[in-house]
């Protein structure tokens, strides 16, 4: 375990050397909710003060960015070079793919800090209970979407172009036909039924019932922790059995 | 038991063999050096020896243990340096060597000293804490090695461990490889540097189109070229012709060429047994030895030999 996390640890500090990336998400973040947010949420009628909502919906879309982005990892390291020097490291193959993993929710973390603790704000529920709630269920959603986009990534190993096409097009349908930025009962019938594949429409419902929103515009939150649970342990599983018996560093004749 | 054994070894990429049928081994403690043209295979066996390339089929033991059913504790026991160094952009030499130093156990009392005195014989000590990014072609490459060094494994792999690298950074990492061996570690060297073969190597595979061709020390890959050695000779003598032939009749010689008045130019097999007979016989000619110059088969050579295509060409194309 040990190994797990120096693995973490020596990815990540570069990254906080500065922490440029960070702080211009929750810039962003920022910006969106208190501009885009106040002015949308005059618009929106059906729904009482919409940024709320849509304060919920941006921290599901960064979760779902910072999950995508541990599956992109993973193919650039392969054509970076760097993955059969990870792939010859004493350290199992699941083991690894652990590693990656939890890099990529420790990223999560470190990147919801903000976005997080605001929304809370906003919605006035700044609890422990309420933020641990969150971060089990947001962490949960995002290793879902990590090991879907580490399985993905073994498709596209070929090219980091395709896989870049792939997770574009995939992110656009997933965000779009989901409840992150709408509440379900408001969706035409025929996004509502795509809405149904997307597991951001799960995730996004579930936090928004732990917040204390309004039941009757949320899906069951019964079907969202099936939905989640079922995600969360296929795909992953899925990632070590392919992390296991497919990966290979580099074809070199 | 070997330190690593290879059975029936094959690699394929769709239709194309990388490694074919191929049967290697190397002894406890010896230095072996894959010689080969690009392509010739030479990586594709290095990476499925540390786990990360899988055979197609054929089996390959290290240590006793099967890289492909045991490769965690494969990987326990070996260090690999790559042919490329890449993929830490972002990093330092430093922590990168105290990284690696610590995933692969390097106690950690003896870590810190351990990274100076590599870093320092490497010549990296100065760009120790400048970003990968930063770093030369040459010093990326002797950090990849530094990794080996650092690490000290029962069993290191090193691909091509001087491209890129001034002869002066070449021989403080053949003084390295040698430390290491006489620590006790087995170790294999893939190079397509003559030169580095000749310096290093206790035994000499040459792989060509993933097939072991032929394996034995340098000294006897060079003696079994028939006619390898080319011995020149200025003899003062009455009888040009006379001595031709009586020279041309001695054992290991392959060839006489007249190249001058009084010089002549002999193909032979092992010049240090033939120059004694050549010796005596021109004694006994009564003919005097002006000058006698020897030189030997480089590993060029012996691959043209055994191939049929020279190293260097197709090293090239």
């Amino acid at each position: 375990m040990r190994n797990v996390i120096r693995f973490i640890w020596f990815d990540l500090k570069p990254e906080l050397r500065p922490p440029v990336w960070i702080i211009m998400e929750w810039t962003v973040f920022l910006v969106q909710v208190g501009v885009y947010g106040v002015i949308i949420s005059q618009l929106v009628t059906g729904i009482n003060d919409y940024r709320r909502f849509f304060a919920v919906g941006l921290v599901i879309m960064i979760t779902f960015d910072m999950a995508s982005h541990t599956g992109r990892h993973f193919v650039e390291h392969a054509h970076e070079g760097r993955l059969p020097y990870l792939l010859s490291l004493p350290i199992s193959r699941s083991k690894l793919f652990l590693a990656i993993a939890l890099q990529g929710a420790t990223e999560l973390a470190l990147m919801l800090a903000l976005p997080l603790t605001v929304t809370l704000l906003i919605i006035g529920n700044l609890s422990l209970i309420s933020v641990i709630a969150c971060i089990l269920t947001l962490f949960w959603l995002g290793f879902g979407i990590a090991g879907l986009m580490l399985g993905l990534s073994f498709i596209a190993f070929k090219s980091s172009d395709l896989y870049t096409a792939i997770v574009t097009g995939l992110s656009t349908i997933i965000i779009r036909f989901s409840t992150v930025l709408y509440p379900f009962i408001f969706l035409p019938a025929q996004y509502a039924s795509a809405a149904a594949f997307s597991p951001l429409t799960y995730g996004s419902d579930l936090v928004r019932f732990i917040l204390g929103f309004d039941p009757a515009v949320l899906l069951n939150p019964v079907y969202a922790v099936c939905v989640l649970a079922a995600l969360s342990a296929s795909t992953l599983g899925l990632g070590v059995f392919l992390i296991q018996r497919l990966v290979e560093g580099v074809k070199s004749a | 038991m070997f330190a690593v054994e290879t059975n029936t070894l094959t690699k394929r990429y769709g239709k194309t063999y990388a490694l074919k049928d191929l049967a290697f081994t190397i002894d406890q403690n010896e230095i072996m050096v894959l010689l080969g043209p690009n392509g010739s295979g030479k990586t594709t066996l290095l990476l499925i020896l540390a786990t990360v390339l899988k055979p197609t089929s054929g089996n390959a033991n290290v240590m006793g243990l099967d890289v492909s059913t045991h490769p965690t504790k494969v990987r326990q026991i070996l260090g690999i340096a790559f042919q490329e160094a890449r993929g830490f952009w972002r990093h330092k030499p430093a922590d990168i060597l105290r990284f690696h130093a610590n995933v692969c156990g390097v106690p950690k009392a003896k870590q810190e000293a351990l990274i100076e005195n590599i870093l320092k014989d490497l010549e990296l000590w100065e760009a120790r804490n400048k970003l990968f990014m930063h770093l030369s072609g040459g010093q990326a490459k002797r950090l990849e090695v530094a990794k080996v060094f650092v690490q000290r494994p029962r069993f290191a792999i090193l691909d091509e461990p001087t491209s890129q690298v001034d002869l002066r950074g070449k021989r403080k990492i053949w003084a390295q490889i040698l430390r290491l061996r006489e620590e006790g570690s087995t170790i294999l060297v893939a190079t397509n540097e003559v030169r580095e073969a000749e310096y290093l190597a206790d035994r000499v595979t040459v792989l060509d189109e993933g097939k072991s061709v032929v394996c034995d020390t340098v000294r006897k890959l060079k003696d079994s070229i028939t006619g390898g050695d080319i011995v020149e000779l200025e003899i003062d003598t009455a009888d040009n012709q006379a001595l031709e032939h009586a020279l041309s009749q001695l054992e290991g010689t392959v060839k006489i060429a007249n190249s001058g008045s009084n010089r002549f130019k002999a193909y032979v097999s092992m010049a240090e047994s033939w120059v004694p007979r050549m010796t005596d016989t021109c004694y006994r000619s009564k003919a005097r030895i002006l000058s006698i110059r020897v030189t030997e088969p480089s590993l060029d050579d012996v691959f043209l030999h055994f191939t049929g295509r020279a190293l260097r060409e197709t090293t090239n194309a």
